[in-house]
């Protein structure tokens, strides 16, 4: 490992709008090093990285960017790029009806008077392919490949282009164990060859297993840089984890009631396009309770919740019990109809009816019940909706205002009120205070004690331990499709979650 | 709201120009006798937009309309006609057979998830095809030379003049009627309401309207049954499409179709109903275009789904659904009923018609896009 810095961040401040994202960062990346990022869901990790590849343009934020020591002012990708910063999403950017080749030259086509020169093409995705010890045809239509191994392709792609500085967000999600090793070999490669890596990895085996640097983030703050042989995982659990401010939840606990909800042994496959696996589900919910289900990204959270709707996967093994009746929703309807209810995390796309109105979208799922013969009774259906209005706070001009329109909190109190308006007997909340201010989300939480005092069972889903350990009676860590641990209020830290959720769960805790 | 009103307003300019223009160039447009034929061919072509309506909403579309409305019309001559089956038997059985059509159309677009473009257009080809294979090339009637039936009279008959008041006094007491009760009840729910006179004003010019259409078509020979029939198929699709759970769902589906199957709402059976209900359309247009052209020829509908959907986008609807009403769909109908009407008067050439046809879809697509952008 050479000294060289090649890529530096000195102390960068990234805001959106009230929201510190990045609160004074300084990060070095040296040639020829494989340097980890760590941290929690929303520590910082993915808005760094979007910072040195251009996606945040210089002036957007405070604080400097060098490349090899001179300062670097980044107008988009294209920029960083040149500078030759190289960044593989989590996400995939391939065409999957084009092939191998054809991906990996899209936009620097070797060409020949005009024409592009196909057996250049070819000739040189095969060089490059082997370069990175990836087994593939680059002739294979990308679309046939599985995700793994278009995940290979896209890091192939990057290494095509010789960068300077390689980027990995979560390379590994979605791979294999093989294909896990094929990958680490490639950025052994790389590293021998001098380029620097910056690699984040929610799996610490993998972390330790790679890199030789690792600094931590916390709520948009460095927590220490540490040489890899010099620390281990508990000590990188506690940075990522340490002290902060206890924020306000206000959990009150009610009598709990017989179980509304069990699911016994559950497994899920995931449909065709992709997604993980859930494998022996354990839990319950009873009456007037509170369970908190907690993960990193991707641990299968949000895939839970929607397979209970009836709208995800395809259940392999095991019962659920609703209220002590075998149950499985074909569709949402017939979830709704037997009293479950879910408010999705992303309530633009799964919520709302953005052009239209407060009353429309609150009455949306219980119309049936809101008939006078073959007609919408609109007496009816005003009073309801606006009594939930009343009872939410939800502040609107009038019950036509387009949800549009509305705020955040508004709109994801319309949402509530849509399902509470239905009756159910659980609620799902799916990380039901993202994105939405501290006034609301204080309402958000007093609602979850109204609820569960009337007797109603609920599942709350969130990324931020704190709220899973201030509202939740019972806190259930996923980890890659199966249960981390499941702990009661008391017992819960925030290390122990955090651990549960890496898999972890008796060595750093 | 504002825009909404700049919206409306501009298009009725664009009518009052379209009128002004004909007028000027054939005064006969304006002739009783010619308004009559108008109001027909706008009930013709009124009636098949308000079905695509019904589709557009969800985000849907029928590209199938058109030969469609040839084919339930040719399936129901030839049977009264050639196989001598009483009309009434005719029609509906060339009515059910449609709607099962259609709704075998909606389950392989929202089960099967094959685009509704591809399978219309599938449907548009099939049903061509079909309808010359059901008149064999031929120019069948729908009625016995010289006679009457229940099909020739859809728009031939029309009503005595004391039945066309009393049919409009009726009318306009509904609708005064309604509208008190809406008012009242948006009231008692806090809603905005105009003021007492603009909502007096604006009935008052309603039912003169409803009134001066009697008195015009009273000129000729009495209130046309097909008019009768707008009006009816009117009222039920606009009931329909705001006062039932169906017609929720429609929005709610052209609006965000993933948030709509989260909240409940039956996506499949929801689209499978519109497109049941524009089988039934289709067969009632193609009844009403054949009797106007008094024989099932090989052009009948031709073209239709087009004049359909300009009607409905005229009238405001998206195209991407979740947006569209009656009334705009109505006004978008007499639009374009009245460039074919005023062109054929004018014995403008048929590709003119095309172009012209054409050149106004464009400008009303973009007029609505420029006025619309800031809603």
């Amino acid at each position: 490992m050479s000294n060289k810095t090649v890529l530096e961040a000195r102390s960068v401040v990234k805001r959106f709008g009230a929201v510190t994202a990045l609160g004074g960062v300084s990060f070095d990346l040296r040639a020829g090093e494989v340097h980890a990022l760590c941290g929690e869901n929303g520590a910082g990790k993915s808005t760094l990285i979007k910072l040195l590849a251009g996606v945040h343009p210089h002036g957007s934020y405070e604080g400097q960017l060098l490349v090899d020591g001179r300062p670097a002012e980044f107008r988009s990708t294209r920029d960083a790029e040149r500078a030759g910063i190289a960044i593989i999403h989590q996400e995939l950017a391939l065409f999957p009806d084009m092939t191998v080749g054809e991906n990996l030259f899209l936009g620097v086509f070797p060409q020949h008077y005009g024409r592009i020169d196909w057996d250049a093409v070819y000739a040189q995705s095969a060089a490059t392919l082997a370069d990175c010890g990836i087994q593939l045809d680059p002739a294979a239509r990308v679309g046939d490949l599985g995700i793994g191994q278009q995940q290979l392709v896209e890091i192939a792609r990057a290494v095509g282009r010789k960068p300077q500085v390689l980027v990995l967000d979560e390379p590994t999600a979605a791979l294999s164990r093989h294909e896990i090793d094929t990958l680490l070999d490639l950025v052994r490669r790389l590293r021998g060859r001098g380029v620097a890596c910056v690699f984040i990895s929610h799996k610490l085996d993998e972390v330790f297993a790679i890199a030789d640097r690792i600094t931590v983030l916390r709520d948009g703050c460095a927590q220490g840089t540490l040489a890899a042989a010099a620390t281990d995982a508990g000590e990188i659990i506690r940075r990522m984890v340490g002290r902060r401010i206890e924020d306000h939840f206000p959990r009150r606990q009610s009598t709990q009631g017989r179980t509304l909800l069990a699911l016994h042994g559950v497994d899920v496959d995931p449909p065709n396009d992709g997604g993980i696996a859930l494998r022996g589900i354990d839990l319950e919910v009873r009456a007037g309770a509170v369970l908190g289900i907690g993960g990193l990204m991707g641990a299968g959270r949000t895939e839970l919740l929607m397979h209970l709707m009836g709208l995800w996967g395809k259940r392999r093994a095991g019962k659920v019990e609703l209220d002590g009746q075998p149950f499985a929703a074909r569709n949402p309807r017939d979830a709704l109809a037997h009293g479950l209810a879910i408010v999705t995390e992303d309530r633009k796309r799964y919520g709302l009816v953005l052009p239209q109105g407060v009353a429309f979208n609150v009455s949306l799922s219980s119309l049936r019940s809101l008939r006078r013969g073959p007609f919408v009774d609109r007496n009816h259906e005003a009073a309801r909706t606006r009594s939930i209005i009343e009872d939410l706070r939800i502040k609107a001009q009038n019950l036509e205002q387009p949800v549009g329109t509305l705020s955040g909190g508004n709109q994801q109190k319309v949402v509530l009120g849509k399902m509470l308006l239905t009756q159910p007997r659980v609620l799902l909340l799916d990380e039901p205070t993202r994105g939405i201010d501290v006034g609301a989300k204080l309402e958000v939480y007093e609602l979850i004690n109204r609820l569960t005092a009337a007797g109603q069972a609920i599942v709350l889903v969130s990324s931020e331990l704190g709220e899973l350990m201030g509202m939740s009676d019972r806190i259930v860590m996923l980890c890659e499709g199966r249960i981390g641990g499941t702990f009661d209020r008391a017992e819960a830290t925030q290390e122990r979650l955090l651990a549960a959720a890496m898999g972890r769960l008796g060595r750093a805790a | 709201m504002n825009r909404f009103a700049t919206r409306e307003l501009s298009m009725l300019v664009a009518l009052v120009a379209i009128w002004a223009f004909f007028a000027w160039q054939e005064p006969v447009f304006l002739s009783a006798r010619n308004l009559s034929l108008l109001s027909v061919e706008l009930a013709v072509t009124a009636v098949l937009a308000l079905g695509m309506l019904v589709v557009l909403l969800p985000g849907q579309i029928d590209l199938s309309a058109g030969s469609g409305v040839g084919l339930a019309g040719a399936v129901a001559a030839v049977l009264v006609f050639w196989h001598d089956v009483p009309a009434p038997v005719a029609l509906l059985v060339a009515t059910l057979g449609a709607v099962l059509v259609w709704s075998a159309m909606g389950a392989l677009i929202a089960i099967e998830r094959i685009p509704a473009f591809i399978m219309t257009l599938g449907g548009l080809l099939v049903f061509r095809g079909l309808h010359w294979l059901v008149i064999r090339n031929q120019t069948v009637p729908v009625v016995e030379g010289g006679s009457e039936n229940i099909y020739s009279l859809l728009t031939t008959y029309y009503l005595p003049p004391a039945a066309g008041y009393v049919l409009a006094g009726l009318a306009v007491a509904a609708i005064v009627a309604s509208a008190l009760r809406a008012r009242t009840r948006r009231l008692s729910h806090g809603f905005e309401v105009d003021d007492g006179e603009l909502t007096f004003l604006k009935l008052f010019v309603l039912a003169q309207l409803v009134f001066l259409v009697v008195i015009v078509t009273n000129g000729y020979r009495g209130m046309p049954v097909a008019l009768v029939i707008l009006g009816l198929v009117a009222v039920l699709v606009h009931q329909l499409v705001t006062n039932t759970p169906f017609g929720r769902y429609l929005y709610a589906i052209g609006g965000n179709e993933e948030a709509a199957a989260v909240s409940g709402v039956p996506v499949r059976t929801t689209i499978i109903g519109a497109y049941a209900l524009m089988g039934g359309i289709v067969a009632l247009t193609g009844f009403m275009q054949t009797a106007y052209s008094g024989a099932s020829t090989s052009t009948v509908g031709s073209l239709m789904e087009l004049d359909a959907v300009a009607a409905c986008v005229i009238g405001g609807t998206s195209l991407r659904g979740g947006r569209g009403t009656v009334l705009g769909v109505l006004f978008g109908a007499l639009i374009m009923a009245s460039l074919l009407n005023g062109m054929t008067l004018m014995a403008v050439s048929p590709e003119a018609k095309y172009i012209a046809r054409g050149a106004v879809l464009a400008l009303a697509v973009w007029l609505d896009l420029r006025l619309g952008k800031d809603r």
